[in-house]
């Protein structure tokens, strides 16, 4: 595993818009194998199908690197239990913690997602509160499907300095995203991962792989593709609808909006005329009404959920495209060696 | 002389509270239970004689106090007692407006506005009053000159009238006398009686020869007391007419008096049953005796025979009068007159009309009179429910019904009796003896139609579920077997019209109607007896032979739409209810009804959707499946099936329609035995929804633009989907939909043994006429359309498959399998190719798999989302300048079929694996 490390850790994706060169505070996160094996563990056992699994994760901020030493699962929630007290719940267990010596310090959260599905609006609003309250803080997204491909999936986004402006001040607006130049491109960073081990565990893990069969492996040599892509489709339509439906309505708001432009206009012309004829008969000229309580502007469309919806589209298209890549070259490999055969 | 003590009771009772009045008329109420009218209605009148008299005699007391107080000066006491009689004769307004406003009233109030002014003038007796009585004074004297405004007339008149006045100051010197204890009402009534005394003898020519029977009764010594009491009982009646015309005679100085005195004489009879109906328990119970009085009535007539019917007479007619048709029609006039009046107690003027009836026959009179009483007693049969939304009693039905059968009788009887509703009153001949025919007014076909509306009215109202229902259903073969006679009469005799109208009504009652009998025929021309056949061809000729000839003639007579587009609708639905279909369906398509139905009456558009229920199920039955759909789509897709065959209405519209509206509705209702049964409607859409809508389902399922064929089907299904826990099917639905899903694996023994079993069999498919036959059609069906849906389903998985497997695993012939797959094939819904040495399909393999299915829709919706966005564009521009918008626009467009062409091309290359729906798409593109 430790040797696969690498592999996830590089920044593929657009999304992650150069992590270190922005004024971030955090620019590289080193992760405890022990926090991985924690978070794997925590969705074999509680997460089944789409169902998402969260958790906090400790650790300590060293100059501009953050690193994660430990975590742990927020406990799922049932209907019997509607007063449990979440926040209680996190002080007790880093109060526990603490006893036993280990790292208290908050540093973000983990989420596990269905075939890259988790660009929404309540990780946007969770990950903004965290980040609001701990600057440093971070989530880590952790993809079971693709780590069952055969490669650890794991990924550490942040809100952009933009994005979070946007958030501080709840401007959604066309105008106001416009202003700050967000795009679905640019809403999230990612930082690079290193998983870190101690030397003795990566001698265990050397010792492991050497008596490791080769059968253990094969599931990375899979080539059935087909389902997995079926999959995926069948979420990035649903999104390109949503998509579609924003579009019309956003549509239908510039038109009324030029509409009523159209009226006002008008309305200002006439209304100058009259002036000139008033005052062509000497007559004062007519009083100063206010416009926008005759033409109230229609509520422009929110457009985060927009973003985020884009944000998402785009993130499905580079699974795809990774995974076809992939497919694509073991296909060609298997042909090669049956061809060799 | 009898009518003239007969009167003198009848003011006795009037002055007197009670007491005497039983004793003086106890020995005629004796007498009258030997005799026809009841004395349960002596009894009714007695009391509302008293009822009547409680109301004047409150007057009286409340004006004599006030003619104390007013002796005594106490004016607070004047002023209450007042405005009690104020309020007291209004209570009593009803016996008012009969009668006008007593006299005794009038008098007391012109009375007191003298006196009062009088005490107005009189300033040293104000000054003398004490404070309370002087206001009492003003108040009062405010009071009575606004009250006395709406009796100006009456009170100038009675001031006029110097006889009243005079007897006015008689009554004062009585109660100045000191005899005030005796009622000025009493007094009142004297002076009545008296001039009552002087008139008589005055117009006795006038009185009519009323009077003369009653004289020559009198001195018929052997029944004089009975006759007493009769007079007196019919005397409200005949006075009135009496009466009326004896005023113009008198002089008119009299006329008031007398008019008044006649007033109050002759109302008597009318507001007994004004307070009949207020008093509502006793009325109950007159009722009831009533009802016992009119069965005793019946049996009893017919034992006694001609002597006491002679008797009787005098109760119409008094005794001796030479009863001839003018004094007959006379009487009937009479008696319709007080039809449709406030007062008038329908019930007895019935039985008047019944005794008229009698008495007609008695007297040799003719059939012409007797048919136009005929008219007029089932007239007013029908008038005896005030309201329209009420329904006959049982015993009226029955009578109604025997009625019209008579009437029928008398007419088949004799030829030479004329009706019409166009002979006017005037032209009618009733008289015997002419040797022309009789002319009577009246129409036995309005009578008939309106006693089948009141049949439907009696079996709307009924429970179905009840034994009643069953009884009153009895009677439909009467109603049908008058229809019939009308039907003959009127062949002879009646208009094309009438004759369109009777036939329709006759249609009305058969369409609804399996023809077991020809159905059984049918059935044995294969192989039953011949002398059952022989049996059974002699009952009669088919209903369908009958509707043909009933309609035809409607189809080529009738000139008003209506009766012609009944007719019309009655004979589809009789030919689909005989799985007719191709007659039922080519009338249907020839009429032109589907067009303008809207435009009809509610009840023509019930039938209108009856019919084409009808016309489903029928086609059903003869396995068109798609028809049938069609034809019940309409009905059930609304999902008001029941509102819309008038078989019930819906709670939910409740608050969107008012009582009015309800009641409307609930008119429109259809029977009970006419319903068609909802449930096998419902299951007939659904089992032919189903057999569509699967293969469907499974030839276009990655088709994104697939339309369903039923969305009725599809919520069912839905919610059997939605359901937590499957168990085995309980009701018809699950069922159908459990054999739905079954079907969709192309597994046809679940699906039949789904749809065909016990509980279906008992809830539905027993409920046809040609049960097996149906049921092997439907395993034929549904054997045909699983083959197909597997077809669809599955072929993607197999390279080639033989016919013969098929065949065993669908049972169905190879020739058939052929069949299917050949149309299959040749719709371009199966891509394969039958490859005949042995006898296999070879599928071609172009279905696109599941994911390319998935990236074309992508595709897609990828277009629609750049259009989409495309507009966005466009509208930014076109804010700043529209010039170049239209432009790129245009470009944009021109660039489009380029993009297309592309992707068609790509799908030919495919090797035209696309689907119908593919292909439509892309032409509607271009």
């Amino acid at each position: 595993m430790a040797t696969r490390k690498e592999s996830s850790s590089s920044p593929s994706a657009p999304m992650a818009s150069t992590g270190g060169t922005l004024d971030s505070p955090v620019k590289q996160i080193q992760i405890e194998g022990l926090v991985v094996l924690k978070i794997i563990k925590h969705y074999q056992e509680e997460g089944q199908g789409s169902e998402v699994v969260q958790g906090v994760l400790l650790g300590l901020v060293v100059e501009d690197r953050l690193e994660i030493t430990n975590c742990f699962p927020f406990p799922q929630h049932t209907e019997d239990d509607a007063d449990f007290d979440e926040v209680q719940y996190q002080m007790e267990m880093m109060r526990s913690l603490r006893h036993v010596n280990i790292d208290h310090l908050h540093v973000g959260w983990y989420q596990s997602t269905f075939y890259g599905s988790f660009v929404s609006r309540a990780l946007l609003d969770s990950q903004f509160s965290y980040q609001h309250a701990i600057e440093e803080s971070v989530v880590l997204i952790y993809d079971p499907i693709k780590t069952a491909q055969g490669s650890l999936s794991l990924k550490a986004y942040r809100l952009t300095p933009k994005l979070m402006e946007i958030c501080k001040e709840k401007d959604f607006t066309p105008e106001g995203l416009k202003k700050a130049s967000v795009g679905f491109e640019n809403m999230f960073e990612e930082v690079p991962i290193v998983i870190k081990n101690s030397h003795l565990i990566s001698v265990l893990l050397w010792d492991l792989e050497d008596k490791s069969t080769v059968s253990d492996k094969h599931e990375l040599l899979n080539l059935s593709s087909s389902n997995h892509l079926e999959k995926s489709l069948q979420l990035l339509m649903d999104r390109v609808d949503d998509l579609n439906q924003d579009i019309v309505k956003y549509n239908t708001y510039s038109r009324n909006l030029s509409k009523q432009q159209q009226q006002k206009h008008q309305y200002l012309q006439r209304r100058q005329q009259e002036n000139v004829q008033r005052q062509s008969r000497g007559e004062p000229p007519l009083p100063e009404e206010d416009l926008t309580k005759l033409f109230k502007p229609p509520l422009p469309p929110p457009r985060m959920d927009t973003l985020l919806i884009a944000g998402q589209v785009n993130n499905y298209c580079q699974n795809v495209k990774e995974f076809t890549s992939q497919n694509l070259g073991k296909l060609f490999m298997a042909e090669a060696l049956q061809g060799h055969n | 002389m009898s009518r003239f003590f007969a009167t003198g009771s009848d003011s006795e009772s009037e002055e007197s509270s009670s007491g005497d009045e039983i004793t003086s008329k106890a020995p005629g109420t004796n007498f009258k239970q030997s005799l026809l009218l009841s004395d349960d209605e002596e009894d009714t009148k007695r009391v509302v004689r008293s009822a009547k008299d409680k109301r004047f005699e409150e007057l009286t007391n409340l004006i004599k106090t006030i003619r104390n107080a007013m002796k005594i000066r106490d004016m607070s006491k004047c002023l209450e007692e007042f405005e009690q009689l104020c309020r007291a004769f209004l209570k009593s307004k009803n016996i008012v407006d009969k009668e006008g406003v007593p006299q005794f009233y009038i008098r007391l109030l012109a009375d007191l506005e003298d006196y009062l002014n009088q005490l107005w003038e009189d300033k040293e007796g104000k000054k003398k009053m004490n404070k309370n009585n002087a206001k009492a004074l003003s108040t009062l004297r405010q009071k009575i000159r606004k009250y006395n405004r709406d009796f100006e007339t009456e009170i100038a008149a009675y001031k006029e009238n110097p006889q009243e006045s005079a007897d006015e100051e008689e009554e004062k010197e009585q109660e100045d006398s000191g005899s005030s204890s005796e009622s000025e009402d009493d007094g009142g009534e004297e002076v009545s009686a008296k001039s009552f005394l002087k008139k008589k003898p005055e117009g006795p020519s006038e009185a009519s020869k009323f009077l003369k029977g009653a004289k020559g009764s009198g001195d018929e010594s052997s029944s004089s007391d009975d006759d007493d009491d009769d007079d007196e009982d019919w005397g409200g009646d005949t006075e009135e007419s009496g009466s009326e015309s004896s005023d113009d005679e008198e002089g008119k100085s009299k006329s008031l008096a007398t008019a008044f005195l006649k007033k109050a004489g002759t109302d008597k009879g009318s507001i007994k049953k004004v307070e009949k109906k207020k008093k509502q328990k006793k009325e109950r119970a007159g009722e009831l005796q009533e009802g016992e009085g009119d069965d005793e009535d019946g049996p009893w007539e017919k034992v006694k025979g001609g002597v006491p019917l002679v008797k009787e007479k005098p109760k119409m007619f008094a005794k001796g009068t030479e009863i001839n048709i003018p004094v007959v029609v006379k009487k009937l006039n009479e008696i319709l007159q007080a039809r449709g009046k406030k007062g008038t107690d329908r019930a007895a003027q019935i039985e008047l009309l019944h005794a008229l009836a009698i008495i007609a026959g008695e007297n040799n009179l003719g059939q012409g009179i007797l048919v136009k009483i005929k008219f007029n007693i089932i007239a007013s049969l029908y008038d005896y429910n005030p309201n329209l939304a009420a329904f006959m009693k049982a015993d009226m039905w029955k009578k109604c019904l025997d009625c019209i059968d008579e009437l029928l009788d008398i007419l088949f009887e004799n030829n030479n009796i004329f009706i019409g509703e166009n002979i006017a009153e005037d032209s009618e001949n009733l008289n015997i003896s002419d040797q022309q025919p009789f002319r009577v007014r009246g129409c036995v076909l309005t009578l008939v139609e309106r006693m089948d509306e009141e049949f439907t009215k009696i079996m709307q109202n009924t429970d179905p579920h009840s034994q009643e229902y069953v009884d009153n259903l009895k009677d439909e073969g009467r109603v049908c077997g008058i229809i019939d006679r009308l039907l003959s009469y009127l062949e002879n005799k009646g208009s094309t019209e009438e004759i369109c109208r009777v036939y329709l009504r006759r249609i009305m009652h058969t369409y609804y109607k399996f023809d077991y009998k020809a159905h059984r025929r049918s059935l044995g021309l294969q192989g039953e007896t011949k002398s059952e056949q022989d049996q059974e061809e002699s009952e009669g000729e088919d209903s369908a032979v009958i509707m043909d000839r009933l309609c035809k003639f409607i189809y080529a007579k009738d000139r008003t739409d209506r009766i012609r587009t009944c007719a019309i609708l009655c004979h589809i639905y009789h030919h689909a209810l005989h799985s007719r279909w191709y007659q039922a369906r080519d009338l249907m398509l020839m009429s032109h009804l589907q067009d303008n139905i809207q435009h009809a009456d509610p009840p023509v558009q019930i039938l209108y959707n009856r019919t084409m229920v009808q016309l489903g199920i029928c086609a059903f039955r003869q396995g068109m499946i798609k028809d049938a759909h069609n034809a019940l789509l309409d009905i059930q897709s609304s999902g008001r099936a029941k509102e819309l065959l008038g078989q019930g209405l819906l709670m939910r519209n409740m608050q969107e329609r008012n009582a009015e509206q309800e009641k409307i509705e609930k008119r429109r209702q259809v029977p009970f035995h006419m319903h068609i049964n909802l449930e096998l409607l419902e299951c007939v859409y659904l089992v032919s929804a189903m057999l569509l809508e699967i293969p469907y389902m499974a030839a276009h399922e990655f088709d994104a633009r697939r339309r369903m064929i039923s969305k009725q089907f599809h919520h069912q299904l839905r919610v059997g989907e939605r359901q937590p826990l499957l168990g085995p099917p309980e009701s018809m639905r699950e069922h159908v939909v459990a054999a739905s899903k079954a079907m969709k694996m192309g597994d046809w023994r679940t699906c039949h043994s789904f749809i065909i079993n016990e509980k279906m069999n008992s809830k539905v498919w027993d409920l046809f006429p040609e049960t097996q036959r149906v049921r092997e059609m439907l395993v034929r069906k549904i054997q045909e359309e699983s083959l197909r849906t597997y077809l669809f389903t599955y072929s993607s998985v197999y390279d080639s498959i033989s016919m013969q497997t098929l065949s065993e695993m669908f049972e169905l012939e190879i020739p058939t399998v052929h069949s299917i797959i050949s149309k299959m094939i040749i719709n371009e819904e199966l891509m394969a190719s039958l490859d005949q040495p042995t006898q296999t399909v070879v599928m071609h393999r172009t279905e696109p798999t599941s994911l390319q299915n998935m990236a074309l829709q992508l595709a897609e919706k990828l277009g629609s989302l750049v259009e989409n966005n495309e507009r966005i564009f466009d509208l930014k521009q076109g804010v700043y300048g529209g010039y170049f918008n239209r432009d790129q626009k245009g470009g944009y467009q021109q660039k489009q079929p380029y993009q297309r062409d592309q992707k068609g091309g790509y799908q030919q290359k495919q090797g035209g694996y696309q689907r119908g729906g593919y292909r439509n798409q892309n032409q509607s593109n271009y």
